[in-house]
């Protein structure tokens, strides 16, 4: 087995210090982008088993949290090397919501999978979207909340991309526990997840990549 | 209302309320809305932060939603959170009352960390306060957690939740403790007000009392989630002690509401949809059922909140003794909890706040009526919001509902 093939199997497995001793390792031998291609393999896995039933809520946070390490150790060649992305997510928690937890393990997966992420924290009105998207000009906006009032912000905040001419530009997708086909139709977005792993596999889809 | 009529209600919903838990047929379905704070609010006419940071208009708020929409359970008389001081001082009951709770002038003078409001960190129409907890306890520090949990609840976590308190026994912490217990006196009274309002409106008192299951309560108040779901990985003996710890002062850590209920247990649970099996099976599930069996012994049920997806452990349930209480189901279909606990469990829930987000009236009762048909035959079911109902909820959608269950929701007239 190779060293990236080890990993992906460490990491999949969710064994954390063999996972980031191996990464340690495969710095010194391999170009970032395949080492980033070794996570997307590994966090795939985790997705596929959290699909199945075999992995829960549990493993995807802790995934999450072996991926943030290994970005760590990633971070200063990043700033150095150039790796190809599948496109940006501009991600935040809506206004009237303060909570992070969902939005931070999908930020976790979709750099995971290779998307960049510009994550603008928690309790983000519908002006400062807008700003962002002009900013950023992201391929998806990412809407997170947990709570039942998040939905409404939702749908504000896709009201305010309409109004601004931006909606067409972007897709958008809204995430939490409490959405589901309903609140996607009431707000108007193009798609929704509850999970992570779903999400950041809607993300590819509506962006047309195939896996 | 005169107060015969008012009694008389009152007892015709209790009743209703009981033989579904008793797993039996009562007149008719009893409802519960779970309307949430904004809501009511936004009903009365005020913003939710009004509502927080003033008990006299929370109050009349209350009473004017439980007025224009009936259910059979009450709304729960608080609008507050459970507080870290009132554990520190869970062996203080005759304080009990007015240091369990978290109002927002409250938060003003404790300026603790482990909540956001409306009005202050989050905007004054947002629908709720919300709890976010804090990592109050460092991952090395479980055994001194475990050697005394409430002692190093009341001097370690709470100096370093509550940024008024950082300094244990200076004039700025006594001043903020004197003057959150002057305002724990109003709150107190404004609840005790509205709980005789809502006597008044025929509404039974139903709660006792609030609990949680070791796990959450450490993954709320002392680690965070993500911060426990790591420790299960890291130190899984440590928490597993805590939990024991913890277990033994469960029935202690209950937080009173009114004397005068009659009611169930509530317990809502968080953790419950992260874990895996293993986990589950170790850290969580042996934990409640403790609990949930420690009440039933002595005559009293729970209500248990089963937050996000239980799927998994939905056949689980049929450990408990037969008619241990109420499982309010958010996102497990009602349906096949219904068929899985038909005879054992009486499950509640069935009407996701969303469906009342974006449907027209008629669309509502359609899909009560459907529900009801599978589910209501046999009794032991209660239909029920399965999480808040936010703010901008239609009101013609709540009534729906309430008008379904009149029309659908009968066993006998």
């Amino acid at each position: 087995m190779s060293l990236l093939d080890e990993i992906v199997s460490a990491f999949a497995d969710l064994d954390e210090e063999r996972t980031i001793n191996l990464v340690k390792e495969a710095l010194e031998k391999y170009p970032l982008n395949e080492i980033f291609d070794a996570c997307r393999r590994a966090t795939d896995i985790v997705g596929e088993r959290y699909e199945r039933g075999e992995y829960f809520l549990s493993e995807l946070v802790y995934a999450g949290h072996i991926f943030n390490r290994i970005l760590e150790l990633l971070l200063p060649r990043l700033e150095r090397e150039r790796v190809s992305i599948l496109g940006t997510i501009l991600l935040g928690t809506v206004e009237g919501d303060v909570h992070d937890i969902g939005k931070n393990i999908f930020k976790a997966f979709a750099e995971a999978a290779g998307f960049k992420v510009i994550d603008i924290g928690v309790d983000v009105p519908p002006q400062k979207f807008v700003e962002a998207v002009k900013e950023h000009k992201p391929d998806i906006v990412g809407l997170s909340g947990l709570l039942t009032l998040a939905i409404d912000s939702m749908k504000r905040t896709i009201d305010a991309l309409k109004a601004e001419g931006l909606r067409d530009k972007v897709k958008v997708i809204i995430g939490g526990g409490r959405v589901d086909e309903y609140a996607k139709n009431y707000t108007g977005a193009d798609a929704w997840a509850d999970s992570a792993t779903k999400g950041v596999k809607l993300c590819k889809e509506l962006l047309g990549i195939k896996e | 209302m005169c107060k015969i009529d008012s009694e008389e209600l009152a007892r015709q919903r209790w009743e209703r309320i009981k033989a579904a838990a008793d797993l039996k047929e009562p007149d008719k379905v009893p409802l519960e809305l779970l309307l949430d704070f904004g809501f009511r609010a936004r009903w009365y006419g005020i913003t939710t932060y009004e509502f927080f940071f003033d008990y006299e208009k929370a109050k009349k708020a209350i009473i004017k939603t439980a007025t224009d929409f009936p259910t059979d359970f009450p709304p729960l008389p608080m609008f507050g959170t459970g507080s870290l001081i009132g554990l520190a001082l869970r062996d203080y009951p005759d304080i009990a009352r007015i240091a369990g709770v978290l109002t927002g002038p409250m938060h003003d003078i404790l300026r603790d960390k482990y909540t956001r409001w409306p009005g202050r960190e989050i905007s004054p129409n947002s629908g709720s306060f919300q709890f976010i907890g804090g990592e109050f306890m460092k991952a090395d520090e479980y055994d001194d957690f475990i050697s005394d949990p409430f002692g190093f609840i009341a001097e370690v976590v709470v100096p370093r939740a509550h940024q008024s308190l950082e300094r244990p026994g200076s004039a700025e912490a006594m001043a903020a403790l004197i003057r959150a217990a002057l305002e724990g006196l109003k709150y107190v009274e404004a609840v005790d007000s509205l709980v005789n309002g809502l006597i008044e409106l025929g509404y039974p008192s139903l709660l006792a009392f609030i609990t949680s299951v070791p796990l959450d309560f450490i993954g709320d108040f002392l680690r965070t989630i993500p911060g426990v779901l790591l420790d299960l990985r890291r130190r899984p003996d440590k928490v597993k002690e805590a939990c024991d710890v913890l277990i033994k002062e469960t029935m202690s850590r209950r937080i009173i509401l009114t004397s005068r209920s009659v009611g169930f247990v509530l317990i809502p649970l968080h953790l419950n949809e992260y874990l895996s099996p293993k986990l589950y099976y170790e850290f969580y599930w042996p934990y409640l059922k403790n609990i949930i069996t420690s009440f039933y012994n002595q005559g009293v049920k729970c209500q248990v909140a089963f937050e996000g997806r239980h799927d998994a452990y939905l056949e689980s349930i049929l450990e408990l003794p037969k008619g241990w209480g109420i499982a309010l189901f958010e996102k497990t279909d009602v349906r096949r909890a219904k068929r899985v606990l038909e005879g054992h469990t009486c499950v509640m829930g069935g009407v996701p706040p969303t469906l009342l987000l974006n449907a027209t009236p008629s669309e509502v009762e359609e899909y009560v009526r459907k529900l009801l048909e599978e589910v209501m035959p046999g009794g032991g079911f209660i239909l029920a919001a399965s999480t808040a109902i936010p703010a901008e909820t239609p009101p013609e959608n709540v009534r729906a509902v309430i008008r379904a269950v009149e029309k659908y929701g009968v066993y006998r007239r």
